[in-house]
């Protein structure tokens, strides 16, 4: 087991998230609220793009940060801690989704944001030199692009989202189609430039 | 317009492993072939990168400003309850001590019983000489019951040693 100690040490060693994380197994002071300030961005992006809702995507985010809390002296550096965290995530926003359908509830849009109403920060992506023509086109493909994303099952929604902005590997074949089924979906917005649209076969893995 | 590649399950997934830069060797070869060599597939994958890339403009929400705070909330019962199930430092201190003392009071009486003298044999002897001094009657008999009935006077008659 020396050589998975050394790995531990290395990767320890190179990924300040892991040493943050350390810091939290050993129960020091300020680590894990450091923690939270550190993640949430990413964490509540990612949770909001799975669940699609604002409200929920904190809620869950939140309850991934107390179970990562209450799990801090198991926490082992096998890998990347944002490996970890994902993961637990995922498994979270994937319960909540599967809890959602045999409670139906009524969705809310995709581009509202709860409650505590709209964000400044929740915005597109802003470009300040562009006009409001340009902002409202962005805001429509955003919600159309959101859209195909609610679309995808779960898991392919995962694989897309986790993929995309964490970097996570995913199975091949349901990355491979649930990216087919995204470029089905918006295929009329990839060729806005008169090029034609290839037709795409609506594939699902199940 | 190019024809609608028919690609297999198979050749679709090594398709968006090659765009995610994850084929390695002969499959990264034979991708780049196909591409090169079929308008077709090279126009597939274009399309799936120009996909991919519009998730980029995915809006990026951002927490509430209170979200730290209230996750620090939420974690506030967990830790009373976590120092409620973790022992007292005091009580850690007199449970070594109660062990040590046990430790100390076992190795007194193991001790005791190692260091104590071996029988004397000599009074074995002494204790049994009477025994071992008849042994050879005793070995001509059979049972006691025997030995009583030799014993009794009129078995031989007064005059048997006259």
């Amino acid at each position: 087991m020396a050589s998975t100690g050394e790995t531990s040490a290395q990767l320890a060693l190179r990924d300040p998230d892991v040493r943050l994380m350390l810091r939290v197994r050993a129960d020091e002071v300020g680590a894990f609220e450091e923690l939270v300030e550190q993640f949430q961005h990413r964490l509540i992006a990612v949770m909001h793009h799975l669940v699609g809702d604002a409200t929920e995507a904190e809620d869950l985010a939140q309850e991934v940060f107390l179970r990562v809390y209450r799990a801090r002296h198991k926490y082992r550096p096998r890998s990347k801690f944002s490996t970890w965290l994902f993961t637990i995530a995922n498994n979270l926003a994937l319960n909540s989704l599967r809890s959602r359908q045999r409670k139906p509830t009524t969705p809310l849009a995709v581009h509202d944001s709860g409650p505590l109403g709209p964000r400044p920060q929740e915005q597109l992506v802003r470009d300040h030199h562009s006009g409001p023509t340009q902002k409202v086109q962005r805001e429509e493909l955003a919600a159309v692009i959101q859209e195909a994303l609610a679309g995808l099952n779960e898991r392919q929604r995962a694989a897309v989202v986790l993929n995309k902005f964490e970097d996570m590997k995913a199975v091949k074949s349901l990355l491979s189609r649930a990216r087919m089924n995204l470029r089905a979906a918006l295929s009329g917005y990839v060729y806005m430039n008169g090029q034609p649209v290839p037709e795409a076969e609506d594939e699902t893995d199940e | 317009m190019p024809d609608q590649p028919r690609l297999t399950p198979q050749e679709q997934a090594d398709l968006v492993a090659f765009l995610d830069g994850e084929l390695t060797g002969d499959a990264r070869r034979a991708v780049e072939t196909k591409i090169s060599l079929d308008p077709a597939v090279r126009a597939e994958a274009a399309t799936l990168k120009k996909t991919w890339d519009l998730l980029d403009f995915l809006p990026k929400p951002a927490p509430s400003p209170s979200f730290t705070n209230r996750t620090m909330e939420k974690l506030a019962p967990i830790r009373a309850r976590a120092a409620l199930r973790s022992p007292r430092p005091f009580l850690v201190g007199a449970g070594w001590a109660a062990a040590l003392l046990a430790a100390v009071a076992a190795g007194y009486a193991g001790v005791g019983l190692l260091a104590r003298p071996p029988a004397n044999p000599d009074q074995d002897l002494t204790r049994d000489l009477r025994v071992i001094e008849n042994k050879r009657y005793y070995d001509r008999v059979d049972d006691l019951d025997y030995l009583k009935q030799l014993n009794q006077a009129d078995l031989f008659g007064d005059d048997a040693g006259s």
